[in-house]
This record gives C-alpha cells, structure tokens and sequence, in this order.
C-alpha cells in the first residue's frame, strides 16, 4: 500500500458477534502479513482485550488518553513478540476496572467532542509521525458514543454481523442511518455462518449479504468448535496457522491491503 | 438588523474613497483590497441571512457554544454535516480549504460554515485577510 495507513473500525449492531476475536486476529494477521499495526480497545463498558492478553496493570490507558492526560506513546504497549516472524504489533488498552467503566459511562457531550478531536488526530499521530500501516479499532456494540467517535475517524468499518434476525433488521438500519450518513466505506463480515465453505456456498452468500444489505462482503466465518474452545485464550492465528479461521482472515487481510 | 445594515454601508463607502486615493498608484492593490471587501461584505450578507433565518436580531449577540458530538453531526441536514465532518478532520481550516475537500463551491461552504458559527458548533477568526474555521474543544465541561 503507498501513502498513508489506514482506520479500521470493527463495529455491530449486537454484542457477542465477534468484534474482539475478529479485531484481534486481523490485527495480528495483518501482523504477520509484515505491517505496522496498532489495535485499541474501544469498548470502555466491556474492556475484553486487557484480559485477553493478560495485561492486569498498566501505567496509562485509552481512557487516559481520550481524557487528555497523557499523550498516546504511553498508552500503547508492544505486543510484536507475541506475532513471530511479522512486522509490529502496539496495542492500546481499554481500563477494565469497575471505577473505569463506571467514570467512561458517566461522560458528557463536551468530553465525548474532545475526544472525537483525539481520535482524528491519531491520524497524525500514528499513521504519519509513526508510520504505522494500520489502527484497528475494537468497538462497543451499537449506538454507542465511543463507536461512533471510532466510525467517523475510521476509513474502513467492518461490521461483524451474523445471520440471526434481530441481529440483521438492526445491522441493515445502522448502514442506512449510521455509516451511510458519515459518508463510511462499510464492509461485512458474516460470523458464524452454516455454510459457505464451498465455492457455491460462498457465492450464495455474497448475492445473499449485496440484497439484504446493500454492502460488499469482506469475508464469511463459519462457527469453528476449535475458535470456542480456545475461549479466546489465544491468538488463534498465531497459534493455529493451518486452520481455516486462520486462512480466513488471511483471505480479510489480503482484501482489505488490496483497497 | 437596521444597524447592521447601515454598519455594513458605512464601512463600504469609506472602502470606496481609500480605493480611489490609490486608484492613480497601485490600481492591482486597489482591485485585490475591492475584491477583499466585497468577499467580506458577502461574509456579512451570508450572517445576516442565517441570523434572519434563526430569528436573532443581533449579530454582536454571543452564540451559545453547541457541542459538536458525534451525535450532533447525525443528527444535522446532510449538506452542514458533510461541511462539519470536514472540518472535524481538517482541525482548522478556510471555507476555500473546505471546499476543496467536498468539491463544492466555496461560497456554499462559507455560507454553511457561518450557519454553523450561528448554531453555536464552530469557532471563526480572522487571520489577516483569510477566515479561519474551528471546532472549540478546549472549553470546559
């Protein structure tokens, strides 16, 4: 890719449709794949990264950072050795701590508004004083103020969506009346599908995504036992190179390197 | 409305005889500072038309400040939100900067950027001859 890196938001209508697995193994296939790459926790009332990666302290957050009291080197920690054989991985945490959770949810207008101007300025700040290739961003679920801060600084949302049918009427209204007012590039990603490992299965579910949602879709993961029964104790594409969640978000990588 | 009007005349017409004492010197200058003021009395028009639109008498009246959250911006017509999203990315910018960004004409996007200044969602400053746009996000709160 030339130029200027890219803002990935991984966004959905409900929780518990993979936002976090898939944000964390695309930033680390991404990873291998050679880039630069730096993923933040942006589910201030649900942190999940910070126990994922069993990080119990830290000096600074995201929280301290959209709160102005310390500029975002401090937040990001290197994670590059957990990726072998790739380019460099930074993540920057959410506070999991119950007092945390409880200050973000209680933000007002003006606080959320400057923290709009400290998501679009990492634009600067990582992408051309850092260099790096791309930010992921992990959201909360719906219409949250932290998400729709990380969708309108974002280039790319990727919406996490599974085929269940509250999950679909609410996704559909979100790109009619979120992302499509922003003027965002929105690409779908379907989780836990039954089918769609065969060329004709795939190729089902592409005209089936294009007339429900008017999107292109950026790639289909069956539900694999394997991915739940890690339980999300590992870096599932570092871990288990060979399997096909894995070759997947490779397939996401390569797609989304390619825009 | 009326003072303002008779401000706006005034101003235009002591514009006029400067003009024309340098008319025999420099007539480039004389044309760049015409085109300067009418750019500014086009300014004024645009406030004046907003202000009658939101029914405010007074233009020195101070705006109340209108955070520009990102719900705000869902919230706002698509025309002003695309101008507002710009400028959000831009940080600080001229409705001509603007305008290069949305691909519409720059007199759209200063009269959508001075409708935004009266909604209370940006900041305007002058910095010599170039008005300059911005989101305050270091008030308190």
């Amino acid at each position: 890719m030339i130029g200027l890196g890219k803002i990935i938001a991984v966004h959905s209508y409900k929780g518990g449709t993979g936002k976090t697995l898939l944000s964390l193994n695309l930033a680390a296939t991404l990873v291998k794949h050679g880039k630069k790459v730096c993923l933040f926790d942006l589910d201030f009332r649900a942190p999940s990264l910070a126990t994922l990666l069993d990080v119990t302290k830290g000096d600074c957050w995201l929280n301290d950072y959209l709160n102005g009291v310390c500029e975002i080197d401090k937040v990001l920690v290197d994670f590059t050795d957990r990726i072998h054989n790739g380019g460099k991985l930074f993540i920057g945490l959410a506070n999991p701590a119950t007092e945390a959770i409880r200050d973000m949810s209680a933000k007002d207008r003006k606080w959320e508004m400057r923290a709009l101007g400290r998501l679009l300025a990492l634009r600067n700040s990582l992408l051309s004083d850092k260099s790096f290739d791309y930010v992921v961003m992990d959201t909360s679920p719906g219409l949250q103020y932290s998400s729709i801060n990380a969708i309108v600084s974002a280039d790319l949302v990727i919406v996490a969506t599974t085929f269940d049918k509250s999950d679909v009427d609410g996704t559909k209204r979100m790109l009619r009346e979120l992302y499509d007012l922003f003027e965002k590039k929105t690409e779908i990603v379907l989780n836990k599908v039954l089918e769609g490992s065969t060329p004709v299965g795939k190729e089902r579910m592409q005209t089936r995504v294009k007339d429900i949602y008017h999107a292109p879709l950026l790639g289909a993961i069956p539900c694999f036992c394997d991915v739940l029964r890690a339980q999300g104790n590992i870096i599932f594409v570092e871990d288990k190179p060979e399997h096909p969640f894995t070759r997947i978000l490779d397939g996401i990588a390569n797609e989304i390197d390619k825009m | 409305m009326r003072i303002a009007t008779c401000t706006l005349v005034k101003q235009y017409e002591e514009n006029a005889v400067s003009g024309q004492e340098a008319l025999g010197k420099r007539p480039l200058q004389v044309l760049e500072k015409i085109r300067e003021n009418l750019e500014r009395l086009n300014e004024k028009m645009e406030v004046m038309i907003e202000l009658q639109k939101h029914d405010h008498k007074d233009a020195s009246l101070p705006l109340t400040d209108a955070p520009l959250d990102v719900m705000t911006l869902l919230s706002m017509p698509d025309h002003l939100r695309k101008t507002a999203m710009t400028l959000c990315r831009l940080g600080r910018a001229t409705a001509d900067e603007i305008a290069q960004q949305t691909r519409r004409a720059r007199a759209v996007e200063s009269a959508y950027l001075n409708q935004l200044v009266i909604m209370g969602h940006l900041k305007k400053e002058r910095d010599g001859r170039k008005a300059y746009f911005y989101v305050e996000r270091n008030g308190k709160g």
